[in-house]
């Protein structure tokens, strides 16, 4: 054991940290704060269709009415007006690896992107500060009728109508402060259709990467999974660590039509000066599935609760998450699913770490409507707390509007058993390596739910905390 | 008066589309005639009963309990959210708030302070009754102070006239001192038409223990708190609360127990059962301060829901900042099992008179807890009456 702990002590995190210089040769950044002339700007620089203009005119209109949400982690020291809302290389996008530019394509060569794209994955999506850089899917996949495109591809090629018809109706900018600020001044991200009935093996991915200090990334994902399709798509997330604040407030809506499935997998690692106030929403319609699978462990701030709204008869959700806070990280994480079809049924398990000094809170809400006859729900939130100068708070809601339904929820938070570490001391670990040991166990549910490199990636997370590295 | 009042803050807000974060009491044209707690049936030798404390007395009965508080609890950061500074100007915390207390001074209500003496064992309840005339509209607040190592039964019995409208406001808190005990019943049994709050707060000082028992029967609109604070080292707090909601009944409720001493031991269940167009929330939380190593609680809520047209919100939280500490919360919300009916029906009891079967059951697991065998008789003909 204790060499695989110095293995993974030796894992550098730094890679994460790398800082790649952004001259202004190279690089277009937007001046800071959001003002109308600013979103006429990247409205222009995008060559939006007249109708998404306005869409982002009236959603600044909104962001500046709405107000700051109030019951959770502080964001007073997020200065938006020293945000900038749109960086990007002058290069275009890329459908090969090899033309993508020198500096970016070490980035992402660094974070083994290519590497996991030959090895494993269906299709690359990897955005770098506000534009995608590189898109490719595979040929097979493509042939399937699959379509895997940037946003603003999507948005003015052939997919337009479907964009329009989609784009932030199930996150309306109306929904929060930062759904509308999105609105506003979106970029990047990435378009999915899965045609009927084709059902995607093997995983497509995105991969998001912030590099600009001060910066905000405002990625709009968009997956319509048609009716009896498949598909696992996953997202990645990480930033250098600046002194300066970033905002990363993505929104992701995913349709998942009559009797298909769409697992929705995440291993969130923003450097811990991030602001992670995402949204993602999923509308699932009669027979079929949603499953998210989620790893928080970087951002100095998080706002994440998936929600799922299971809109048709017999449709299905599973959420299963981790959250690990460290020192200096306020992540405020969970899920949300509103009942509407009858014999709907939703599963809700999550695991949460706190540890010197960090604050992890799992929040939810389960809605039950009147409508949703024979519904069945199960939540069940573990904490646990490795010190005594962390927190760890569990703040579920449920709200049931029918008797037939069947609700059962379980939450329990505590220490790391002194016996159990006993038990693996006595069988010649150390102290540190068995407490290691148990997170890891703890986190089993989640990590058993990944695609073998990811939960590698995930436990290398979870043992890197545990070593304070 | 007019009431207009925000009470029962959750300790740490949510997601404000759940509508649970606090509540709002609205009562137009009050007029409140009665502010005295009506006499105790009978006072034991050992019982001192006080009826016109200020709240100057019961802010020095608590003094040092309170700079105790102040003292382990400064410079701690709440969660997310937080919403105790909220309540800081009241004398002893309470599940519903700091509105209550501005309520009780605004309208001068004198304080009924009932000790035990140190070291004694009350044997029989000390009982008081509020029964309610048509039209009637009272507040009343009672101290129960249990000195080092005593223990006190309270039993308090609210009724009406039948069909009687009203109002009934009750704050009651709770001191016992090391190695007390306090053991405070709550029976409410008003007409469905009187509009009703019982707020209770309480503090327990080295191996001390506060018991409450609390069922909520009658009444339109229902207001409930309680907010325990374990201080002392070792000390204990059960909880056990029965309610049934019908018609359009609504019951909204604030339950907190704040564990600050070590090896503290919290332990809450709630049995309800909600009928027609009944509409309960309950808040129940488990909040583990940094300092409370060794500490254990566990919240259980059980609802039956036995109507298409209920509305059940349950709002179950654990915040914790120490490390060694072992919370839980669970709970069952839905209608009656379909192996029970069955089993029920097998043996020749109808589908109607198997649910009346289950809620006298379920009412009555609670009240049987009663150390009063007239109250437990009057409960049971209050529920037949009503089913």
């Amino acid at each position: 054991m204790s060499e695989n702990n110095k293995a993974v002590v030796d894992i550098d995190r730094s890679v994460y940290d790398i800082k790649d210089v952004e001259n202004e040769q190279d690089f277009y950044r937007m001046e800071d704060g959001f003002t109308e002339e600013i979103v006429r700007k990247i409205s222009e620089e995008k060559h939006d269709p007249e109708w998404m203009k306005q869409f982002r005119l009236d959603s600044l209109k909104l962001y500046n009415e709405l107000e700051m949400p109030d019951w959770g982690p502080d964001t007073d020291e997020l200065d938006m007006n020293l945000i900038s809302s749109y960086v990007r290389s002058k290069s275009d996008m890329k459908g090969k690896w090899e033309d993508v530019p020198e500096d970016i394509k070490n980035t992402f060569e660094r974070l083994g992107i290519p590497e996991a794209e030959r090895e494993s994955l269906a299709g690359v999506g990897a955005q770098y500060d506000s534009e995608l850089v590189y898109h490719n899917v595979k040929d097979e996949v493509a042939d399937q009728g699959v379509v895997y495109t940037d946003m603003e591809s999507a948005l003015t090629g052939e997919y337009s109508e479907m964009v329009h018809e989609y784009f932030m109706k199930l996150v309306p900018p109306t929904d929060h402060k930062f759904a509308a600020l999105h609105g506003a001044v979106w970029s990047g991200g990435s378009f999915v259709y899965v045609p009927k009935g084709v059902k995607v093996d093997i995983p497509l991915q995105s991969y998001f990467r912030l590099n600009a200090a001060g910066a905000g990334q405002f990625e709009h994902t968009l997956i319509i999974v048609d009716e009896g399709a498949d598909l696992h798509f996953i997202e990645g997330c990480s930033a250098p660590k600046y002194n300066v604040a970033n905002l990363h407030a993505g929104c992701v809506e995913l349709f998942v039509k009559k009797g298909a499935r769409l697992r929705y997998s995440t291993i969130e690692n923003w450097s811990k000066n991030m602001y992670n106030l995402n949204t993602k929403r999923a509308l699932v319609e009669e027979g079929a599935r949603m499953e998210w699978v989620s790893g928080s462990f970087g951002s100095h701030t998080s706002y994440l609760y998936p929600m799922t709204i299971l809109k048709g008869d017999h449709s299905t959700m599973e959420y299963t998450g981790i959250t690990f806070a460290g020192k200096g990280q306020n992540l405020d994480t969970g899920a949300k699913v509103v009942h509407q079809g009858k014999y709907t049924s939703s599963l809700i398990s999550t695991k949460s770490i706190s540890k010197s000094g960090g604050i992890g809170t799992y929040r939810s809400s389960v809605i039950i409507n009147k409508e949703a006859k024979h519904a069945k729900t199960s939540v069940s939130c573990d904490s646990l707390m490795l010190d005594s100068i962390s927190r760890a708070d569990t703040i579920p809601g449920m709200d049931i509007r029918t008797n037939d339904a069947d609700v059962g929820h379980e939450a329990k938070i505590g220490r790391i058993s002194d016996e159990a570490v006993f038990y693996l001391m006595s069988r010649g670990l150390s102290e540190s390596d068995a407490r290691a040991m148990i997170v890891s166990g703890f986190a089993n549910p989640v990590s058993k739910e990944l695609p073998l490199e990811y939960a590698v990636e995930m436990n290398n997370l979870i043992k890197l905390e545990m070593s304070g590295g | 008066m007019d009431l207009n009042m925000k009470v029962n803050h959750l300790p740490a807000l949510t997601y404000r589309f759940l509508k649970s974060n606090d509540s709002q009491i609205d009562v137009k044209d009050l007029y409140i005639e009665n502010t005295k707690t009506p006499e105790p049936e009978s006072v034991p030798s050992n019982v001192n009963v006080k009826a016109d404390a200020t709240e100057a007395d019961v802010k020095a009965l608590f003094s040092g309990d309170n700079a105790k508080i102040k003292e382990k609890l400064v410079n701690l950061p709440g969660p997310n959210g937080d919403t105790a500074h909220l309540n800081d100007a009241q004398t002893v915390r309470t599940g519903m708030g700091v509105e209550i207390d501005k309520l009780m001074a605004e309208m001068n209500v004198p304080v009924t302070v009932i000790t035990a003496s140190e070291g004694s064992k009350v044997e029989e309840p000390v009982v008081i009754r509020y029964s309610l005339k048509d039209g009637e509209c009272a507040l009343g607040s009672q101290v129960i102070h249990a000195k080092k190592d005593s223990e006190i039964t309270v039993i308090m019995e609210y009724s009406s006239e039948e069909n009687a409208k009203g109002f009934l406001g009750i704050q009651t808190r709770l001191l016992a001192e090391e190695g007390a005990k306090i053991n405070l019943v709550k029976v409410q049994m008003l007409s469905e038409s009187i509009v009703h709050f019982d707020d209770i707060g309480g503090v327990c000082d080295d191996k001390a223990d506060i018991d409450t028992i609390g069922m909520q029967l009658g009444a339109l609109n229902t207001w409930g708190g309680c907010r325990i604070t374990l201080l002392g080292r070792k000390s204990k707090f059960d909880n056990h609360t029965g309610y049934l909601c019908r018609h359009k009944q609504t019951y909204d409720m604030n339950y907190v127990a704040d564990q600050i001493g070590q090896k503290t031991d919290s332990n809450m269940v709630f049995r309800g059962v909600l009928l027609d167009e009944a509409t309960k929330i309950f808040r129940g939380t488990l909040d583990f301060k940094s300092g409370s190593a060794g500490s254990v609680g566990d919240e259980q809520e059980d609802t039956l829901l036995l109507s298409p047209d209920v509305i059940n919100r349950t709002m179950p939280m654990i915040l914790c900042q120490e490390e060694d500490v072992d919370g839980r919360h669970g709970a069952t919300i839905g209608q009656l099992g379909d192996d029970t009916l069955f089993y029920m029906q097998s043996r020749g009891i109808g589908e109607e008179e198997a649910k009346r079967l289950m809620i006298r059951a379920r009412m009555e697991s609670i009240a049987r807890m009663i150390p009063d065998e007239g109250l437990i008789v009057r409960i049971q003909q209050y529920i037949r009456t009503i089913l």
